[in-house]
C-alpha cells in the first residue's frame, strides 16, 4: 500500500543512517592511528562536544529554539558521572547514562519557559540558567573523590575518573567517545524520521499547526529539550572520562553562547554540521595553537564565520557543501 | 451535524460572534459573509483555538466547548488554515502521516488510511517529494489529504482554493464533493469565491457582523436580497 518512490525514500533514508553510524565509527578508528597524542586528545574533546553539539541543533534545527544552556548542562552531565563514579564506582558506561539522564531532566526543566516563552526571551532566560550554574560550580567544583555530597577532596590529590576497561589510553577512548557520538546521532536521526520527528516539524511550522493536528506541544518539545540534555550530558560525562576530571573555571556561560554560535556555523539541519561545531570548538584553537599563533585569534575567526553563516549561509557550512555536491551531481543526473 | 445555540464571542469589549443559532446538517455546507463578519472566529471557536463567552456548540451529539484542541481532534474534527501550513521538509506522505500520528486509528491500518487520502486528492505521484518543492495547488491538496485521515466527522476548511486557478479550483471542488460519500465526514466550507460556495454546498450560513445574516439552501441563500445587499454588493 506504499508507493514506491515513498519505499525508496525510506530505504535511502536508513542506508544514510546506516552511512553516518559507520562513518563516525571509521572516523574512530582511523583516527587514533594517524594522529599524534597532542591532537588524539583534542579529537577526543571535539567528538563529545560534536555530542552536545547534536543537542543544540536538534533543538535549533528541528524546533526554531535557542537554547544558551546547553553547556550547562554538560557540565551538569559532568558532575554527576564524576559523583557517580568517585562515589559509587559504577562502571563507566553507567556514569555516562546517569550523566546524560540527569542533564536530560534539567534540560526539560529548563525548556519550560519555551513553552511560554520563544526566540530572544527564551535564550536570555536558558542563559541566566547557564549563568546560574556557572556561579554553582564555580563555588562547589567538580567532585574529585572527596567525602560528603559534592565529593570534593581536600588536603590530598584529586582523583581521577577511570577510564572504562577497553579504553584506557588516548586512542581507545578516541574510538570509545566516537562510538558514543555514533549511537546518540542515531537516536537523534531515528527521532527525527519518525513520529517525534514529525511533530516537532509540526511544531516548527506553528503551534496552531500542531495543535490543529492533535499535537501535545507540550510533551513533544519537553521531549526535544530532555533529549538535548542527554546529549550534553553524556558529553559532560565522556569529556570528565578523558580528562579525568572537570575544572569548574571551564564552565561558563558564555561557553553555551559560543556552542550555539558554532553550531549555526556548522549547520544545524545536518549531522555533519554537530560534527564541524565540535572541530571549530576544540581543534582550530588547537590548530592555532601548533602554528605557533594565539589560539584566542580563534575567537576572530569564530565572529567572521559567524557573520558568514548568518548573511550566506543559513544552513550552515555543511548546508553549503550539500548545496555544492547537488549542483556538482545535477548535470550528471541530466539526460 | 453542527448544531450551534447562542454561541458568543468576544475580545475584550469587542463582541466578534453575538448569539449565533444554526443547525448546520447538509453533507457540504458553505460559511460566507463579508471580511470581518467572524467566520475564521467561528471556525476558531469550533476547532478549540478561541474561547466561546457563552452558547453551546454539538458536533453529532457530542457538546464540543468543553474539550480542548487535541481532544476535539481525536473526536473527528479537522481543519485547515487560510494560509497553507505544509511542512517543507517533510514528504508528502510524510506531511500526511504527521497528521495521522496524534489521532486514533486501527493499528496497521495507517499506511492505507495515508494511501488512500492521497489518492483522493491525486498526490500520489509526489508522495516522496519535500513539501517545499511542491507548487500551491498541491500544497493545497496536501492540505485536504491532511484532514482526511484518522476517521475525520467534521472537516473545517478555511479558503481552502484561495490562490487556485479556475482548472486546479475544479480539481479541489471534485475532491471536497466526494468527501462525505468517500470518507463518511461532514464538510463546513469558507470561501470568498461564491461560485465554488454554489457548486458545492447545499446549506449555507452567511454571517454579517457577527450575526446570523441568513441560513439554508445555498441557492435561496444567495438570491436573499440581504445577503446580496450585505456580502455580494447589490
Amino acid at each position: 500500500m506504499i508507493p514506491d518512490s515513498v519505499r525508496r525514500e525510506r530505504r535511502a533514508a536508513r542506508l544514510s543512517l546506516a552511512r553516518m553510524v559507520l562513518l563516525v565509527l571509521a572516523l574512530g578508528a582511523l583516527l587514533p592511528w594517524i594522529a599524534n597524542a597532542y591532537w588524539v586528545k583534542t579529537l577526543t574533546s571535539s567528538l563529545a562536544l560534536a555530542i552536545a553539539a547534536a543537542g543544540v541543533s536538534l533543538l535549533y534545527g528541528q524546533l526554531g529554539l535557542v537554547s544558551l544552556s546547553q553547556y550547562a548542562l554538560l557540565g551538569a552531565g559532568g558532575w554527576v558521572a564524576l559523583r557517580v563514579g568517585h562515589g559509587l564506582q559504577w562502571p563507566f558506561e553507567a556514569c555516562v547514562l546517569a550523566g546524560g539522564l540527569s542533564a536530560g531532566i534539567l534540560g526539560m526543566i529548563a525548556g519550560l519557559p519555551a513553552l511560554r516563552l520563544k526566540g530572544l526571551y527564551l535564550a536570555l532566560v536558558t542563559l541566566m540558567l547557564a549563568g546560574g550554574f556557572q556561579v554553582v560550580v564555580s563555588a562547589t567544583g567538580f567532585p574529585d573523590g572527596g567525602p560528603g555530597w559534592l565529593g570534593r577532596i581536600s588536603g590530598s590529590e584529586r582523583l581521577m575518573m577511570p577510564r572504562p576497561a577497553i579504553a584506557q589510553d588516548d586512542g581507545a577512548y578516541l574510538a570509545y567517545v566516537a562510538v558514543w557520538l555514533a549511537a546518540m546521532l542515531a537516536v537523534i536521526e531515528l527521532h527525527r524520521r519518525t513520529r517525534a520527528g514529525r511533530s516537532w516539524a509540526l511544531i516548527r511550522r506553528g503551534e496552531a499547526v500542531a495543535e490543529g493536528a492533535g499535537v501535545n506541544v507540550l510533551l513533544y518539545q519537553t521531549w526535544a529539550f530532555g533529549l538535548a540534555g542527554v546529549c550534553a550530558g553524556v558529553a559532560g560525562a565522556l569529556l570528565a572520562g578523558g580528562v579525568g576530571q572537570l575544572d569548574g573555571r571551564a564552565f561558563a556561560a558564555s561557553e553555551s553562547v559560543m556552542l550555539f554560535a558554532l553550531t549555526l556555523i556548522g549547520g544545524a539541519y545536518h549531522w555533519i554540521g554537530a560534527l564541524v561545531a565540535g572541530l571549530l570548538l576544540r581543534a582550530v584553537p588547537s590548530l592555532l595553537v601548533d602554528l605557533g599563533v594565539n589560539g584566542y585569534l580563534a575567537m576572530v575567526f569564530f565572529g567572521a564565520a559567524l557573520l558568514h553563516a548568518l548573511i550566506t549561509a543559513p544552513r550552515g557550512l555543511v548546508g553549503q557543501w550539500m548545496a555544492t555536491i547537488s549542483r556538482l551531481r545535477a548535470p550528471r543526473k541530466a539526460p | 451535524m453542527i448544531d450551534i445555540r447562542g454561541l458568543t464571542v468576544a475580545f475584550g469589549p469587542v463582541t466578534v460572534i453575538d448569539g449565533l443559532d444554526a443547525v448546520l446538517d447538509a453533507p457540504v455546507c458553505g460559511l460566507i459573509g463579508p471580511n470581518g463578519a467572524g467566520k475564521t472566529t467561528l471556525v476558531n471557536v469550533l476547532s478549540g483555538f478561541v474561547a466561546a463567552r457563552a452558547g453551546e456548540v454539538h458536533i453529532a451529539g457530542t457538546s464540543l466547548l468543553g474539550l480542548n484542541t487535541a481532544r476535539r481532534v481525536r473526536l473527528g474534527l479537522r481543519r485547515s488554515f487560510q494560509n497553507e501550513q505544509v511542512v517543507e521538509d517533510l514528504s508528502t506522505w510524510d506531511n500526511v502521516q504527521a497528521m495521522l500520528d496524534h489521532v486514533p486509528h486501527a493499528l496497521g491500518e495507517g499506511q492505507h488510511q495515508v494511501y488512500r487520502a492521497l489518492e483522493h486528492t491525486g498526490l500520489l505521484d509526489c508522495a516522496a517529494e519535500p513539501g517545499g518543492q511542491l507548487n500551491l495547488f498541491r500544497r493545497r491538496m496536501v492540505e485536504v489529504a491532511k484532514a482526511l485521515v484518522g476517521k475525520p466527522r467534521l472537516i473545517l476548511f478555511d479558503e481552502p482554493g484561495a490562490g487556485l486557478d479556475e482548472r486546479e479550483s475544479r480539481v479541489l471542488r471534485d475532491a471536497i464533493a466526494a468527501i462525505p460519500e468517500q470518507f463518511g465526514a461532514q464538510v463546513l466550507l469558507i470561501d470568498h469565491d461564491v461560485d465554488l460556495i454554489a457548486s458545492l454546498c447545499t446549506q449555507t450560513l452567511v454571517l454579517d457582523f457577527g450575526k446570523r445574516l441568513a441560513l439554508g439552501p445555498t441557492r435561496a441563500v444567495l438570491d436573499d436580497p440581504a445577503v446580496r445587499r450585505a456580502y455580494l454588493g447589490s
